[in-house]
Formats: structure tokens, sequence, C-alpha cells
């Protein structure tokens, strides 16, 4: 068990290291003079010169990144060209909203998802289903930021329920939240459908119900607590994957976190708030899916960690 | 007492029941059923497929108004003018021609994306499944890191970096998009080549390449390619999302995403069908390509289920 963290730990520590380093590669062979936004309006050669050296801009790559790795060790990640300001400073003060977005986007995911799916499950095949499982498609098949604009246009403009864009008030999470879990709701629904209809048919459920075991135990604690493994870990990828920055849903609603952050610091060169942003997000979502790995044995108690699944 | 006894007694569940109708015939009523549903389901996603790529493909042939040229005097027109079936923006540019015109960018972009992410995922994922060993370690691993890369982003900065042509755009989906058939290659490789036509091949003294390529991809093709099809949805779904945040085919050409992104700032001032209307265009597409692809799936499970 130990031994199998430590492992996973190492392997959280690569990735997060192999991300690190591509965004970086990437950022210096692009177009576009990152100097030029730390400088003021119309700056001179010499100016922009400056600038380049005051942030080892002028140095071969491979001499920026040693630089860049030998700071991050002490915990660094560089100065906002933008800010002004230590980047990894900035991006820890967006990550509460990004966070409190994703957990309350997860929650509703949840709450709807589970019950829909295991209801789909029940009746597959019937009518009413079939109305369901064309409504699923139907909400995995719109562009979020599509569905973004229309809640804005009617509940924001015409019914005027809530503020159009930003941060104001609680409120304020309602529509960017609706707007992400309807498609994780479609997506979530149609696995925890198909895990349930699987388990539904099993054998080992003949029998409880001969035993006598009621109904409502049967679906959830016998069929579902059987289908919870796959359900948990996708609930898990998908919150990592939203704390890797709900992009666009946060441009559509100027929501302040770390996705609407990073697009805005992509368009201004800003590397090195850039940098801080992939590797704070990579971290996260890494140790959110060690977590849910962790939870397996609690779910089922054949799983033992590190012996099958290697 | 005795009397009342059957009136209180709980229903008999309807599958309890004694009755002609035995297990089998139910089940097969069951799968007769599932058959019905997945047939409604082809056609109904052929037909939102084809209402929105038959006037597509056609919108160099259809009368049209130009779609990047406008008359400033036709701005802003709402939906069902004379003249302007979906309305106009604000320069004065003909929506569904815009539409129609930015479609075929987007569908070229998707079709490109989704032949080239099939082609590089169906090579990797049967050579790992079929050689195993260290090949099959370098592909899994691969699938994994861009599983935890912040994938948007980095799709973003390659655009930003080698700029927004129909070439870059098309390899950064495609790029998106191989783990998917990769990885259901891999899985029904894994399968086919325990089965008894693979050692057959191998005992006839057929080389390697040769049996993967024509004997084990074309019985596991129909499968991988329902997966395929999924994809284009989720390409055109990319692109639009990439136009959307400026990362997509420059103005003023159109595309779905950008006719979108070009609302956004208008709809508070009641234009709505800049929004609205190409993003239903985009989801009766995607809808369709879905509800296609989930039929064609639920009929390859069952044939494999009955042979």
């Amino acid at each position: 068990m130990l031994t199998y963290i430590l492992k996973r730990i190492a392997q959280t520590i690569f990735t997060a290291f192999l991300a690190t380093a591509s965004v970086f590669v990437l950022l210096r062979l692009a177009p576009g003079d990152p100097a030029a936004s730390y400088a003021p309006p119309n700056p001179t050669a010499a100016q922009l010169a400056a600038i380049r050296r005051q942030f080892g801009l002028d140095q071969p790559i491979p001499v920026q990144f040693w630089t860049f790795l030998t700071r991050l060790l002490h915990g660094d990640v560089g100065t906002s060209f933008f800010f002004k300001r230590p980047a990894l400073q900035v991006v820890m003060e967006r990550l509460p909203y990004t966070i409190t977005l994703a957990v309350a986007a997860i929650l509703v995911t949840a709450l709807v998802a589970i019950p829909l799916g295991v209801w789909m499950a029940r009746n597959a095949n019937t009518a009413p289903e079939l109305g369901a499982n064309v409504g699923t498609i139907a909400g995995q098949s719109m562009p979020d930021f599509w569905i973004g604009f229309v809640l804005l246009i009617v509940f924001a403009v015409n019914l005027g329920w809530f503020a159009p864009a930003g941060f104001d008030s609680m409120a304020s999470i309602v529509l960017p939240t609706v707007t992400i879990a309807i498609l994780q709701i479609a997506l979530i629904s149609r696995l925890v459908r198909r895990e349930m209809v699987a388990n539904l048919n099993a054998p080992y459920l003949t029998v409880a119900r001969s035993r006598g075991v009621s109904e409502r135990r049967l679906i959830w604690s016998h069929a579902f607590g059987n289908s919870a493994i796959p359900v948990v870990t996708a609930l898990g990828t998908r919150f990592a994957a939203m704390l890797n920055g709900v992009v666009i849903v946060e441009v559509v609603f100027k929501w302040p976190g770390v996705g609407e952050l990073v697009v805005n610091a992509l368009q201004q060169r800003d590397f090195p708030l850039i940098q801080a942003t992939v590797l704070v997000t990579v971290v996260l979502a890494l140790l959110v899916q060690l977590a849910v790995d962790l939870l397996y044995p609690l779910m089922d108690p054949r799983v033992r960690l590190g012996e099958a699944s290697a | 007492m005795t009397a009342t006894a059957p009136a209180n007694e709980a229903p008999v569940p309807m599958e309890d029941r004694a009755s002609a109708v035995t297990a089998r015939l139910r089940r097969r009523s069951a799968a007769a059923r599932r058959a019905r549903y997945s047939t409604i389901k082809i056609w109904v996603g052929a037909i939102c497929a084809g209402v929105v790529v038959v006037p597509v493909a056609l919108a160099r042939v259809l009368p049209l108004p130009d779609p990047i040229v406008g008359k400033l005097t036709e701005s802003s027109v709402p939906p069902l003018s004379p003249g302007h079936l979906l309305g106009t923006d604000p320069n004065g540019r003909d929506l569904l021609s815009r539409v129609l015109h930015g479609g075929q960018t987007s569908l070229i972009i998707g079709l490109l994306a989704i032949v080239v992410s099939g082609v590089v995922g169906i090579v990797a994922g049967a050579a790992a499944g079929y050689f195993g060993g260290w090949v099959d370690m370098v592909v899994s691993r691969l699938l994994e890191a861009q599983l935890s890369l912040p994938l948007l982003l980095m799709l973003l900065l390659v655009v930003g970096l080698f700029g927004p042509s129909i070439i870059v755009i098309t390899a950064v989906i495609a790029f998106a998009q191989w783990p998917e058939p990769a990885r259901i290659t891999r899985a029904l490789v894994l399968v086919e080549r325990e089965k008894p036509y693979v050692a057959a091949s191998r005992v006839l003294g057929l080389n390697r390449a040769s049996i993967i390529a024509r004997h084990v991809i074309p019985n596991i093709l129909q499968q991988v390619l329902v997966v395929v099809l999924l994809l284009l949805a989720q390409a055109v779904l990319l692109e639009s999302a990439l136009s959307f945040l400026g990362a997509g085919v420059q103005r003023p050409y159109p595309t779905w995403g950008g006719i979108i992104s070009d609302g956004r700032e208008l709809f508070v001032l009641g234009k709505w069908w800049l929004v609205t209307v190409p993003g239903i265009v985009i989801a009766l597409l995607v809808v369709g390509v879905n509800l296609l692809g989930d039929g064609l799936r639920d009929r390859t499970r069952r044939s494999k289920v009955a042979s």
C-alpha cells in the first residue's frame, strides 16, 4: 500500500514535469514578444532588450529551462509579466473560484445523474427510457459555450434573475454550474445506466431476490454497489478535468477562475503565469485522480492496490 | 375474513405470473424492441444530420447572398424577414448563407480530423494490441500521459504557435482524438489475436504486417468505425470551441464557433438570433451523428452477441 502510494506520487511528479516541460518548450517556440507586454507603451529597442535580460529571455532555451527548474524547487515560478506579482500568488487567488465551481458542478452532476441512470437501467428499452436516452444524447451534443449563452439570454437578459456575468453573489454560481452539469449529467447517467443494466441482469441479483432482499436494497446496495467503481472513477476524472480549467464556461460567464485567467495570459504572452497555471492545475488534477484510486479498496474489498492494478 | 384475503393480497408482479409467455419469448420481445429502437435512432439521427449536411454541401450551388460582403442597409434584420430567412448580422451579411458556408469549413475540418485520428488510432492500437511488449507499453503510456495534460490549453497554445490555418486546426483536433480509436482497437485486437484464424494464418507463413492489415483489422473495423463516426460529433464541437476562443479559422471567413463568438456581445442588445441559430445547427448535426452512431453501435453489439 505504501509502496503503491509512493509509486503514484512519483508518477504524479513525472507527469507534472512532462506537462510543465512541454508547455515551456511550446511557449518559447511561439511567435510574439513577451517583453512587449511587460514594457511601457511604444518601447525603445533598448528597453525591450533590458526587459529580456531581466527575465532571462535572451538566454538559450535549455538554459532558461534549467533556471526555471532550479527556481521551481524553491517554490518560485516567476513573476507575472502582466500583474507584475509572483505568478503563483495570482493563480492561488483565482483557484478558489474554479474549485468552487467544479465542486458545485460535480455535486449537481452526481445528484442528478446517478438516480437518472438507475431509473434508465430499471426501465431499459421502454418508450420513456428511449426519450430519456435521446435527451442525454442531446445533452452531450450542444456546445457548452452555446448552452451558456442561451441560459444568459433567457435567465439573465430576459428574466433578469441573475447577473449576466462575473461573480457578484453566491447566486452567480447557478448558471455556470448548470451549463457544466448538463454535459456531465448526460455522460455520467449513460455510464450509470450501462453498468446498472449489466448488474441488474446478473445471476447474483436473482439469488438475492429469491432470498427476499427488498427491491430498494437490491438496487442500491447490491447492483449499485457493484457499479460504483466505474461511476466514481468517471466522476473523479471529470472533476479532475474541471480543475484543469473549465475554460470555456469561465470565459462565457466571465467567472474569475483559472480558466479565464489562462486564456487572458495566453493572449498577453504572460509566460510565467501560463506556467504557474498549468503546474498548479495539473498537480491538483493528478492528486484528485490519486485520491479516487485510493478509494477503490473502500468500495470493493477485493481490490488490493498495487497488485492487480499494476 | 378468509373470503377477503385475496383482495388484500398484493397483486402478483407481471414477471411472476404463470402464463403462456415464457421467459424466452419475453427476452425475444425485449430484443425485438431494442432492435426497433436502434432502427429509430439510426433513422432520426440520419435525418437530423442530413438536414444540416445536405444544405451545407450545396452551399455554393444554392442561390445565397455573399457570406463575407454584406449590405449595410440591411444591418441586423431579424429572422423570417423577406430575403433573409435567418436574418442578418450588424454588417448586413445573411446569416443563413454564413451558417451554410461556415459549415463547409467546420465539416471539412471535422472529416479530415477523424480520418487522420482514425488511421493513427487504428494503426497504433492494432500494433499495441497485436505485438504487446514494449510497443504496447509505449502506446499505453502515451495515452495515459495525454489524458493528464490540460488538453484545451495545449491546443490553444499550438494554434497560437503555428497560426490558425485549416491544416493546423485539423492536426490539433486529430491529436486530441486519436486516443479513443486507439484504445478501442487495442482492446478488440487483444481478443482477436487469440482466435484460431490468426494462428492459422501464422502457420501458413504470412508475415505479421499482413496478418494485422488483411485479417485482424477487417474483423474489427466495423466496431471501430462506429467510434470514429462518433468522433465527428466531438470534432465539430471542438472546432467550434476553438473558434469561440479565437483560435479558429480567422475572420472574415465564417465558422460556426466564430459566428456565435461574434454574436456574444450582441444578444444583450436583443439580437438573439446571431447566437442561437448557429448553435441550433451545431446541436442538430451533433445530435444526428450521435444518434446514428449510438444506433449503429447497438446494432453491431447485437450482431456480435448473436454470432
